[in-house]
């Protein structure tokens, strides 16, 4: 829940005339631009394994970073002491990007809550704090989930069943003296079960992940887990590997929502387009895919893992239309590159922690429903895939490739699906697949699963999409 | 600001904060006290374009109370709020369910000889003495972008990105037990990445880099040049049917395919049951060709390091042996839980044996003849309960022992016990600048999807 001004100062030992003076350090070189960064994040762990909450931990992680902009050159540095001296010293490394002053205006357009938080931004109410609860009361949670599991199914050898939560605090600063403050929390569980049946093994995983307080940790939750978990094990068991090659690929809704993160997003964040090193660097306005098509990234989904009150550089979160009616519209900004290209910041200057200068990174990306149904777009695919869950997906910028490991699917024969498959990786061209989309359902799902994007540094996302059929895809197979 | 290592008084701060958890109720306590300086400069297409600086300090606490375990870390590095810190999580161990199998490592089997934290020849006093400018002269030396007219052939240089970092890194681990363990290392990078534009003006990128303990090693010189060169050999894939190749891996990339087979052999993975390895040790489960050593203890060389994450002294030993698996990574705890005796946590410097018959990249692809050369992964997983796999590449045709042609949007797909079992050749060129030294690489009949 978000604290009151004050409680943030007391936190970090600060106030606004040393915050004004460390932002003019930093400037004494001739920056142009300048933020600070305050974090103070507490992490808590429990860790069922063998019948047991045998593992858990606390973490504590504190510190500013300090942010100077020379044009479009940054210097960052960070302290883990708000200690007048230390703070200082950073402010000096960081203004070592300037190698003579510089007189440009990086960041664009003033935020329209310049040096208050917006009033209606609280998309992640806490009914119960992580750290108003003792960490002994979480203990039934995992007990129940795991009992839950394994009454559902006589094959279970082992559960490994974790939670994790955070809550971070920040404040940020900036040189044209707009202030920000957030509390941030994050609950995330997530389930790992192996099966044995006639000598083999397999296994199934699943997770939860939502900004939100202890409410989350609900029977409800547990039984919807555990019947996630175990659902499709017998196809598990029997899946194959599909013959490989180039086939028609129906993504089903929620999780297939990785396509989009890879294959679009990533080329759509405005720090590659700046650089000429995007596919996507030269179609701004132009037709990229079937009409009636619409690619945002949102940040203001309540509860989700991806929303922000203010991104990491103090700029509201938003929903951001990329692609609408099959056009590219905008890229994801941070104020750099909303600079270079003279429009407001998006709200995606996104950071892994205090650490780090931020980037233009997605927050929940996903893909509006289309009008078609789900069962129509399998019934339209003589031979080809339909896959729903996935592990880990690639991009590479320059070419636009793109793979994601699919964990589970099926054979789609005469229309109809056959055959489950797992294991296998689908290869694709980001542009080429965009354009090859030949339907899209009625049924948008947002993954709840905790997402995590690893570019250059990790921060939560989510993704969601509804059922889509592509073209063609390369399937890897036999 | 003051250079990253540790302090006498950084170092006295952990002594009392093990003397203090004792004191408030834990029987066993270990602690890690780490910090670390990063320098970095970026460039971009000619210029700097970034510099950061990074201090971090960290204290690492694994209690063991009353038969209960916890791990808990700070990097608010006052006595007073970690006092307060460690009575809380103690206060958290003792609600956490009993394990008997949670223990500190035997004493005898703990490192004796890191005391100083220089024994491996890690640490290079260069380091202290560069200045902002000397690092910005780094970052700029070997940048290809100011030559481009002379390096575009039948390509546009689009963008160039480098990074020059160097780093300190330096650690005390102590357990109440005696243990007094310290380990000090430097390390300098450089890394490239262009993208390039054919005629049509289609984008192919590539990355070239290089890492050393110390600065005189550091390979500076063409490395944007190679990632350029790496970039632009990619022009002009051509598509080829899907089937069966023999399968050449670069030694850049090859240390994908071994990663797997390590994590099989982690104790974790092998207690969950979520091993494809499972029930190996002693067996012979892959070709003969295939040996896989651990050299934890070379001086000088990238990665080494005297002693585990629980201050175990690490030693030399075979991994697999000619096809035979000779250890599991077994730490107290798992160790306990199955039944075996304790090695080491994890593999630390994992050298995978040349099977003599080429040293280089070039004679290796002589001897094969036909097939794929993959120089680099595009995404892909593989299932550790059932070690099947399938992972996206790029790289070359192979024919007669040449590259013919590049190939992307390509997949191979298997599993390691049969790939593995298919080991052709390994050749003696594995880079030294990363922890796992593994060569070119050669199997017979894989599965390629296109």
């Amino acid at each position: 829940m978000i604290e009151a001004k004050s409680y943030y100062f007391d936190t970090f030992q600060v106030d606004t005339p040393t915050l004004e003076r460390l932002v003019a350090e930093a400037l004494g070189s001739g920056g142009s631009y300048c933020d600070l960064f305050f974090e103070n994040t507490t992490y808590g762990s429990l860790l069922l394994r063998d019948g047991a909450v045998t593992s858990g931990g606390n973490h504590v992680d504190f510190g500013v970073g300090v942010r100077v902009l020379a044009g479009e050159k940054t210097g960052y540095a960070y302290s883990e002491s708000t200690a007048w001296p230390d703070m200082l010293a950073c402010a000096r490394a960081a203004a070592q990007i300037c190698d003579k002053p510089v007189d440009v205006n990086p960041y664009g357009t003033r935020n329209p809550s310049r040096g208050e938080p917006n009033p209606h931004a609280d998309r992640y109410p806490v009914q119960q704090s992580w750290r108003a609860v003792s960490m002994e009361r979480h203990l039934p949670f995992l007990q129940q989930l795991e009992a839950d599991i394994r009454s559902r199914d006589s094959r279970i050898v082992k559960v490994i069943a974790n939670l994790a939560f955070q809550v971070s605090d920040i404040l940020m600063y900036n040189s044209a003296r707009e202030l920000k403050w957030d509390t941030r929390p994050m609950g995330s569980i997530s389930v790992s079960v192996v099966f044995q049946e006639k000598g083999r093994t397999e296994n199934k995983s699943t997770s939860r992940s939502l900004r939100c307080g202890v409410e989350m940790l609900t029977p409800a939750l547990a039984q919807e887990m555990a019947q996630e978990v175990v659902k499709g094990i017998d196809d598990r068991f029997a899946a194959i590997r599909p013959k490989g090659g180039q086939m028609p690929v129906v993504m089903g809704a929620g999780a297939s929502g990785i396509l989009l993160h890879e294959a679009m997003g990533h080329a759509f964040e405005a720090d590659f387009n700046r650089k000429g090193t995007s596919i996507f660097h030269d179609k701004m306005g132009q037709q990229i895919c079937p009409k009636s098509i619409n690619i945002l990234d949102d940040g203001t989904l309540p509860g989700n893992r991806g929303s922000v009150n203010f991104d990491d550089e103090g700029v509201p979160g938003q929903k951001t239309y990329m692609v609408e009616d099959g056009v590219l519209t905008s890229y994801l900004h941070d104020r750099i590159s909303a600079a270079h290209y003279g429009v407001r910041p998006t709200g995606n200057g996104r950071r892994e922690s205090f650490r780090y200068a931020p980037l233009p990174r997605m927050r929940a990306t996903y893909m509006e429903s289309g009008s078609a149904k789900a069962e129509d777009l399998i019934a339209s695919v003589p031979n080809g895939l339909f896959v729903d869950e996935f592990s880990n997906g690639q991009v590479q910028i320059g070419e636009g490739d793109f793979t994601f490991y699919v964990k589970s699917g099926y054979l789609i024969e005469n229309g109809r699906l056959t055959a489950p498959v797992k294991d296998i990786n689908i290869i694709g061209n980001g542009p080429e697949a965009l354009a090859d989309i030949r339907g899209v359902a009625d049924d948008l799902t947002i993954d709840p699963g905790a997402w995590t994007c690893g570019k250059e540094q990790s921060v939560p996302v989510s993704c969601g999409i509804p059922t889509v059929l592509i073209g063609h895809l390369t399937v890897g197979g036999e | 600001m003051e250079l990253a290592l540790l302090t006498q008084e950084e170092m006295g701060l952990a002594r009392h904060c093990l003397d203090y958890a004792r004191e408030q109720g834990a029987q066993q306590v270990r602690i890690t006290l780490t910090k670390s300086l990063l320098n970095l400069v970026g460039v971009l297409n000619g210029e700097v374009d970034k510099v950061s600086h990074a201090l971090d300090r960290s204290l690492q606490l694994q209690l063991f109370v009353n038969g209960r375990f916890g791990t808990f870390s700070s990097n608010r590095l006052e006595k007073e709020g970690l006092e307060s810190f460690i009575r809380e999580a103690i206060g958290t161990v003792r609600m956490l369910q009993e394990d008997s199998y949670r223990k500190l490592p035997g004493a005898q089997r703990t490192v004796k000889n890191a005391r100083s934290g220089r024994e491996l020849d890690l640490y290079d006093e260069a380091i202290e003495q560069l200045s902002a400018e000397e690092r910005r002269k780094l970052a700029l030396r070997s940048m290809a972008w100011p030559h481009k007219d002379q390096l575009e052939n039948g390509f546009t240089l689009i963008a160039e990105e480098g990074e020059y970092s160097d780093s300190v890194f330096d650690s005390l681990t102590l357990d109440s037990q005696g243990l007094e363990a310290r380990h000090s290392e430097t390390s300098f990078e450089i890394g490239y990445e262009s993208t390039v534009a054919d005629p049509e003006g289609n984008h192919f990128s590539s990355y070239w880099w290089d890492a050393a303990p110390r600065l005189k090693d550091l390979q500076l010189e063409g490395c944007a040049a190679r990632a350029c060169e790496r970039a632009a050999a990619q022009i002009g894939p051509l598509d080829i049917p899907g089937g069966t190749y023999t399968l050449i891996v670069d030694s850049e990339c090859a240390g994908k395919l071994v990663t797997p087979l390590l994590n099989a052999l982690g104790g974790y993975s092998l207690q969950q049951k979520n091993s494809f390895l499972s029930g190996s040790l002693g067996q012979k489960r892959f070709s003969p060709k295939l040996t896989l050593l651990d050299l934890p203890c070379t001086p000088g060389e990238t990665g080494c390091r005297l002693f585990d994450s629980e201050g175990v002294a690490t030693r030399e030993m075979p991994i697999i042996q000619e096809g035979v698996v000779k250890t599991y990574f077994l730490n107290t705890y798992i160790s306990g839980k199955m039944g075996l005796e304790p090695t080491v946590e994890d593999a630390t410097r994992v050298k995978l044996m040349s099977t003599g018959e080429c040293a280089t990249q070039e004679e290796l692809l002589k001897k094969v003849g036909d097939g794929i050369l993959v120089t680099g992964f595009n995404g892909g997983n593989s299932n550790p309960a059932t070690g099947n796999f399938s992972y996206g590449i790029e790289g070359f045709v192979i024919k007669n022992g040449q590259r013919v042609h590049p190939v992307r949007e390509m997949l191979i797909t298997g599993d390691f016990l049969s790939l593995w079992s298919h080991l052709l050749y390994a050749a003696d060129d594995a880079r030294l600048c990363m922890s796992k030294l593994i060569p070119t690489l050669a199997f017979a009949d894989v599965s390629f999807s296109a």
